[in-house]
């Protein structure tokens, strides 16, 4: 039965561990951390994978885990010296795709977006996935309002950062 | 701002291709890893901050001193005071393993923050309580010292006959001043200890709690 269980879980992981890499990816700065953040997320869906009744979709109940890791249960290790040069996903742009006023507009958002904090990011995150308001307030844990009051809040200090 | 942020959706949802890929096997591995966790770690530390002090005092050495035994004969005030010191463990033990079983990666992110918060108030209130219990001992002491010249010779007993010398009452201002200079300094020091590395343990945590919790005023 546990057997089953783990290839049931690794499967599901496997076809969605790309939501754990954006997390990730807004999360940690070097790739080192990136595996680090992957590795504890891991660990916590698999702990709480018994509880998972599939009552939501895999991939909705990640969010919740992979966010509440990322923000709250992470610790950094500070053993490691940071890996130079890490060139992000997050700033791997198709060049071929846009302009080069948007290509450039894009890499100074992603840059704001980095410096945001561990609860901003969280918006944004589930923002760009497409999630509605509601969603994110229940991700969270606040209210829908609040949540659209905190994401046009996040939105004027993206504007500020990238227009100082 | 609206339309650089489609923008920046748009491409971010075409990200796929430039992220890591992990095979079967790597995720599979990962699974049987330690976890790292913030709750992992509050939970070791209370399990030492819990057992330290009482490995202390029930190890054989500890025990068989001849200061505690002479102190333990002198008063049933001292067996009284450890079994109800030892409720007390026994019940914040029982609340505290109550607390961190509730914590729930499921929950919401503020959810699961007040979670951690409440099951480290718990040991906080037991390090306080543990404090306030060394300084009554202390003050116990000193009060023994202060009114009882046969406390004082049981004391000097279980510290070795040398001192016989010596006026009683010398020894008995020194033992004052030593035992609430030691008392104080003994408290600070672990209370210290303690407050430093729960403050940095979850100084992340309560930032992020306080963003969340602003945002309802």
């Amino acid at each position: 039965m546990n057997k089953k269980l783990e290839h049931q879980f690794v499967t599901e992981l496997e076809s969605n561990q790309n939501i754990v890499h954006k997390v990730c990816t807004l999360y940690t700065n070097d790739r080192d951390s990136h595996k680090d953040l992957f590795q504890e997320i891991t660990i916590q869906l698999w702990k709480a994978y018994p509880k998972f009744r599939g009552e939501s979709k895999f991939s909705t109940w990640m969010y919740r885990v992979a966010l509440n890791t990322a923000i709250t249960l992470y610790r950094k290790s500070k053993r490691r010296i940071k890996t130079q040069n890490y060139d992000s996903v997050i700033f791997k742009i198709k060049a071929d795709e846009y302009n080069q006023e948007q290509e450039q507009q894009l890499t100074l958002m992603y840059k704001a977006v980095k410096q945001l904090g561990d609860i901003e990011k969280a918006l944004v995150f589930l923002y760009l996935e497409d999630k509605d308001y509601r969603e994110i307030s229940e991700t969270l844990g606040i209210t829908e309002v609040n949540a659209r009051v905190k994401m046009n809040r996040i939105k004027n200090k993206l504007r500020t950062i990238m227009n100082p | 701002m609206m339309d650089e942020l489609e923008l920046l959706k748009k491409d971010w949802q075409k990200k796929d291709e430039y992220l890591p890929k992990l095979s079967y096997d790597e995720i599979h591995n990962m699974i049987w890893e330690k976890s790292s966790s913030i709750v992992k770690w509050i939970l070791i530390i209370s399990i030492l901050e819990i057992t330290l002090p009482n490995l202390i005092y029930l190890s054989p050495s500890f025990r068989e001193d001849e200061f505690f035994e002479n102190v333990s004969n002198f008063s049933s005030i001292f067996i009284a005071v450890n079994i109800f010191y030892y409720s007390i463990v026994a019940l914040y033990i029982y609340q505290f393993y109550r607390r961190y079983k509730e914590i729930s990666v499921l929950a919401s992110a503020k959810n699961l923050m007040h979670q951690i918060i409440k099951t480290r108030k718990t040991v906080k209130h037991y390090i306080i309580f543990c404090l306030s219990m060394s300084l009554i001992f202390f003050a116990f002491f000193i009060f023994g010292v202060s009114i009882s010249d046969e406390f004082l010779r049981d004391i000097m007993a279980g510290m070795g006959d040398n001192s016989k010398e010596i006026p009683l009452d010398k020894i008995r201002t020194t033992a004052i001043w030593v035992l609430s200079i030691g008392g104080i300094l003994f408290t600070a020091v672990a209370g210290g200890i303690y407050f430093l590395l729960y403050g940095l343990l979850l100084r992340k945590l309560k930032k992020n709690y306080k963003e969340l919790k602003q945002l309802e005023v």
